[in-house]
């Protein structure tokens, strides 16, 4: 018997040099094209792959590189999250917080030749350390709409928020809303016409399986 | 103390929606960057690591990928895509390096096929096919290992992947091809 065992039939079809070789092999197909099959999820289904068994026999082969790519992969990444955390400091300490000030806002100041600013980006961090300090409630993106360069110029707040499942929108709304004027009042000379709160998303309560959705 | 971060403790943020930390850092919000650090750190750890080749410069790429990310959150149209962002500004990084690297050796032959002594035949019965394929993966001629890396772990298109190497797409297609041809061949030996 000369005929090509299967091995030796997938061994043709894995041929570098020889694409002659691997369509007549594949019933027409290339590797490639079964790979971005495979990538589809076989759908739509095409009987001249799906009724090849040679076709089927590489796309079990695809299957298994892709299996071993996976772990491979977690092997990886569990090796990289072992890693102990001096990394994550390092990156945090060349981080300059500038990049993210924004426009200055100015304070009022008795002494005439002082010139006295609070930061866009000091406001917003106001804005979202109220909410963290809220039960239930995340602050998203702030966003000060209007001229805050004028003392005395009224601007509007936009902020996107997510809360838990099981929350009383407006209330939760209302009461946020509360403790940014009053925190703004403290800390700024903003006038503030509007704080429009929209509530974006709703959140998964943290919990240990809250982790699996990491990838 | 040096090398350490304080404990963390549990908090909304941990669990928060990449689109939510996304833009709490474009507001200049460390906390969320940081949990952004953690989230995808490892991943674009390996993804410079696999590029280069090697972990000895990905310390570095990975820590000046995060720089550019803090710089540049505010360019960011979709802050739901963060991690394909993430993913981007890491590859290039890395694949600015071995650029670098090439030219600086002033070599031109990086590209030649492994030697055919890292192929792991010898090997294949004493490994587990994750080990196996981490070497055969090793051993792809750089420009292949490249694309390879781009699609699989980084998520490129095929276009995207000409544009980012400079290639035209029959190339990508084909350095993909035998990419995946010389993985296949290899697995059957592990069999």
């Amino acid at each position: 018997m000369t005929e090509l065992t299967p091995a030796d039939r997938r061994f043709a079809a894995f041929d570098l040099e020889d694409t002659e070789r691997e369509r007549t092999d594949l019933n027409g197909h290339t590797i490639e094209q079964l790979s971005e099959y495979l990538d589809r999820g076989q759908m739509p289904a095409d009987p001249s792959i799906d009724d090849s068994p040679e076709c089927e026999i590489a796309l079990r082969s695809l299957g298994r590189l892709r299996l071993a790519q996976q772990s491979l992969l977690e092997r990886d990444l569990e090796r990289e999250s072992l890693r102990d955390d001096s990394w994550v400091a390092s990156i945090l300490s060349n981080i300059t917080l500038e990049a993210h000030a924004g426009r200055e806002i100015p304070l009022t100041h008795p002494a005439p030749t002082a010139r006295l600013v609070v930061t866009e980006g000091a406001v917003r961090g106001i804005l979202r350390e109220t909410g963290d300090r809220m039960q239930n409630v995340v602050v998203g993106r702030c966003v000060l709409v209007g001229d805050v360069g004028v003392s005395g110029m009224p601007i509007t707040i936009l902020v996107d928020v997510t809360v838990f499942p099981g929350e009383n929108i407006p209330l939760l709304a209302d009461d946020l809303r509360q403790a940014m004027y009053s925190a703004l009042g403290k800390h700024t000379e903003l006038v503030v016409a509007a704080i429009d709160i929209t509530v974006s998303d709703l959140q998964a309560v943290p919990d240990a399986s809250a982790r699996a959705q990491e990838n | 103390m040096p090398g350490t971060v304080p404990e963390q403790v549990a908090s909304p943020l941990d669990t928060a929606a990449d689109q939510m930390l996304a833009e709490r850092a474009a507001d200049g919000d460390l906390r969320a960057f940081e949990v952004l650090v953690r989230r995808y750190g490892p991943l674009m750890r390996v993804q410079a690591t696999r590029v280069l080749g090697s972990n000895d410069e990905t310390d570095d790429v990975v820590q000046e990928s995060f720089i550019t990310a803090w710089q540049q959150l505010g360019t960011l149209d979709d802050p739901s895509a963060v991690k394909s962002w993430l993913m981007r500004i890491v590859s290039r990084k890395s694949i600015d390096r071995v650029r670098a690297r090439r030219e600086h050796a002033n070599i031109d032959d990086t590209d030649a096929p492994a030697p055919e002594s890292r192929a792991p035949h010898a090997l294949a019965e004493t490994l587990s096919q994750t080990e196996a394929l981490s070497r055969v993966l090793a051993g792809l001629p750089e420009d292949q290992r490249r694309c390879w890396t781009l699609r699989e772990i980084a998520e490129y298109s095929y276009g995207d992947i000409a544009a980012e190497l400079d290639l035209p797409l029959s190339t990508v297609r084909g350095l993909l091809a035998r990419a995946r041809k010389t993985l296949l061949r290899e697995m059957e030996e592990w069999r």
